[in-house]
């Protein structure tokens, strides 16, 4: 009998052990993300059609934003227009979007539902276990991370200065990507970016 | 007369119960409410003022927002602390990352639903990244994030994401001067 209740006891300790190292992993310990110029290896995941999708499969022959976005951040669904736009605006110019969540409370139907109700064309995909967030550092949402045809990272960040559109004063990422195009220097590679931080498993 | 004699006592008796009465009523309506919760705007140069000048205490900034879970869950405790160490030995402000538009809004209905009274401010920039390098490079602008100043004005401590309460009291224990904690 005795015996019986060390094991129970030994076991809840373990479980809690688990729980607490789970639920320890603080939102300040994000791994850091690829310095620019570094390679994002190709990255396999599923769409919200449980579908596999790769990196390579949906790049844009000029480069491709990834958006790391969220079906609840206030933050996030304040972009959501500005991101359906800039999907629509490079596509013609050879710069495919994106869309990853990795937010694990937000199953893919859900992810499915918030886009076709915000009318987000772009692919996006669920980011079980967070490991491409992992990857790639990134921290909250919405956050973007731009990579050339040969996946090499040349800006990661904010998508501008303004939750608030009627704010706006500074299109990091576009800009970004309009050099780019132009086969001219970004001038600014790396911009903080801010919302809700991602929810990880 | 007799009759005259008695009925004086008890008119003045119901003379005095009815003042009385609206004066008990006027007390009860009138009671003292709660100050409501002021939130103030603050701009990049005045958090920077805020953050590097010189003080009696030190000083703990929070910055949060109200989407923000991690920073809603951890608020009772930074609620908690503030009770503990600000009326003698902290300085304790908290920064929101709010929009402006929530400034009375959502804002202090969540510091008055938290029962907060330590000052409140709500970023007021258009372009949060001056002020986020201004509080510390290394921040990526994830939230919530907690930073202790010591008088002079640097940064003692600092805990990105949910703060663990024992190993904030510990680094409050650390820079307020012995006998102010108490």
């Amino acid at each position: 009998m005795k015996r019986n209740l060390s094991i129970l006891l030994a076991s809840l300790f373990v479980i809690a052990g688990a729980i607490f190292a789970t639920g320890a992993r603080a939102e300040g310990e994000v791994p850091a993300p690829p310095a620019i110029g570094a390679t994002i290896e190709d990255f396999t995941l599923t769409d919200v059609d449980n579908k596999e999708r790769s990196l390579k499969s949906l790049a844009g022959k000029n480069g491709t934003v990834l958006l790391f976005i969220a079906v609840q951040c206030p933050v996030s669904n304040a972009y959501n227009e500005r991101m359906a736009k800039l999907a629509e605006d490079y596509k013609a110019k050879g710069i495919a979007v994106i869309g990853i969540n990795s937010n694990v409370a937000e199953a893919a139907a859900a992810v499915k539902a918030h886009a076709e109700q915000n009318k987000l064309s772009f692919p996006i995909l669920k980011d079980s276990g967070n490991k491409i967030a992992d990857k790639l550092g990134a921290s909250v949402t919405p956050e973007a991370y731009f990579i050339d045809a040969g996946n090499k990272l040349l800006y990661h960040g904010r998508i501008d200065n303004a939750r608030n559109a009627a704010q706006l004063e500074t299109s990091d990422l576009r800009n970004a990507l309009d050099a780019a195009l132009a086969g001219k220097a970004i001038e600014k590679t790396e911009a903080k970016a801010f919302g809700c931080s991602i929810k990880r498993a | 007369m007799r009759f005259t004699k008695a009925i004086v006592p008890i008119a003045l008796c119901i003379m005095l119960l009815s003042l009385a009465a609206p004066a008990q009523k006027y007390k009860g309506r009138t009671a003292k409410p709660p100050d409501p919760i002021v939130v103030s705007a603050i701009d990049t140069n005045e958090l920077k003022d805020l953050l590097t000048q010189q003080r009696k205490r030190p000083l703990l900034v929070n910055f949060w927002a109200t989407y923000c879970d991690p920073c809603r869950d951890e608020f009772p405790d930074l609620v908690k602390i503030d009770k503990e160490y600000r009326p003698h030995a902290l300085e304790f402000v908290t920064v929101s990352l709010d929009d402006m538009a929530d400034i009375k809004t959502g804002v202090p209905k969540f510091l008055d639903a938290m029962k907060a009274t330590m000052p409140a401010y709500l970023l007021n920039a258009s372009d949060p990244e001056p002020a986020i390098n201004i509080v510390d490079t290394r921040w990526r602008g994830d939230l919530p994030a907690t930073y202790l100043y010591n008088e002079k004005g640097e940064i003692v401590y600092k805990h990105i994401g949910r703060v663990n309460p024992v190993e904030l009291r510990e680094a409050i224990e650390k820079v307020v001067k012995k006998g102010d904690s108490q």
